[in-house]
């Protein structure tokens, strides 16, 4: 899906250390991004958070990914990333605790 | 003297009302007994109870968050707590109470208040004042992938291009068989029929 073409294999603890970087991060933006999944549940009043955040989700993905791709097409349709933004912001905002690294291990390895 | 404890995250606030075990010799600061419990959501009801209804509500939670993410359906339904996904954004809760002739209490929360409602939990089960039982988060793991990502990556990538190779070399034989089939059969009547 990115718009590389070194296709490495991630290491075990390269894969942890991803893991723990992500929970730093989401602790560190949980008030972000409860503000982003706040404004989605009430578009008609508060659309402009979840607008701006959906418009910069879109210019990373053509950035950094392979946008020839049908799966990324996908995630760059704004009537179809809804769920899959949703659930990846839900996710994250599970992760914060200090069991976070292992919750996030655990979804991931059931997606 | 009870002692009181509370976890906040943002919009909720979880409290903790009990004693410690004398028993066991433990801190005076420390809850072991736990004798009530009170959730704050703000812009809802209150919602209290006794040590007997925590644990199942906790669980409900976690286990409706966890279908949630797994894109399972996300539905909980049990003797003290139901809990629905009305869409992708807003969850019903219906908390029945345990008392003859009350009403269940209904409530509509985002996933917000969702995610600050379970982190008030996870303060709750790691905090060292409190003894209370926690889920155990790594038998959450399928045993098959309990050897790391890597082994599972190493495996497919050592089979997939053999498969492809075999794959391709069947494609191709049986093409070639298909474009030679007719010049046979020429030459075969040719032998029959030498004119």
């Amino acid at each position: 899906m990115r718009k590389s073409y070194v296709n490495n294999n991630i290491k075990v603890n390269e894969f942890d250390a991803l893991i723990k970087i992500t929970v730093e991060m989401s602790r560190y933006l949980y008030p972000y991004i409860r503000e982003i999944l706040k404004s989605k549940e009430d578009i008609e009043e508060n659309s402009v958070i979840w607008r701006d955040f959906n418009k910069r989700f879109i210019e990373l993905i053509r950035e950094r990914f392979n946008v020839d791709s049908m799966r990324v097409k996908k995630l760059l349709n704004q009537a179809e990333n809804d769920a899959f933004i949703i659930k990846s912001l839900l996710t994250l905002s599970l992760c914060i605790s200090n069991q976070g690294y292992q919750k996030l291990k655990n979804f991931l390895f059931d997606l | 003297m009870q002692n009181k404890l509370s976890f906040h995250q943002t919009s909720v606030s979880l409290e903790i009302i009990g004693l410690p075990d004398y028993s066991n010799n433990e801190n005076k600061d420390q809850i072991s007994i736990i004798s009530q419990w009170k959730l704050t959501i703000i812009d809802k009801p209150l919602i209290e109870g006794k040590i007997e209804h925590l644990g199942p509500i906790m669980n409900a939670f976690y286990i409706y968050s966890d279908l949630l993410i797994k894109n399972k359906i996300p539905s909980y339904e049990s003797k003290l707590i139901d809990i629905k996904a009305e869409n992708l954004h807003i969850h019903n809760i219906v908390l029945k109470s345990s008392k003859p002739n009350v009403k269940p209490l209904i409530l509509k929360i985002g996933n917000s208040l969702l995610s600050d409602t379970i982190n008030c939990f996870d303060q709750l089960i790691e905090s060292p004042k409190v003894r209370i039982k926690k889920p155990d988060l790594s038998s959450n793991i399928p045993k098959k992938f309990r050897y790391g990502l890597n082994k599972k990556v190493k495996f497919i990538n050592f089979f997939i291009p053999p498969f492809f190779a075999i794959c391709s070399l069947i494609l191709f034989s049986s093409y070639f068989i298909y474009l030679y089939n007719p010049f046979e059969n020429i030459e075969k009547k040719e032998l029959i029929n030498p004119e």
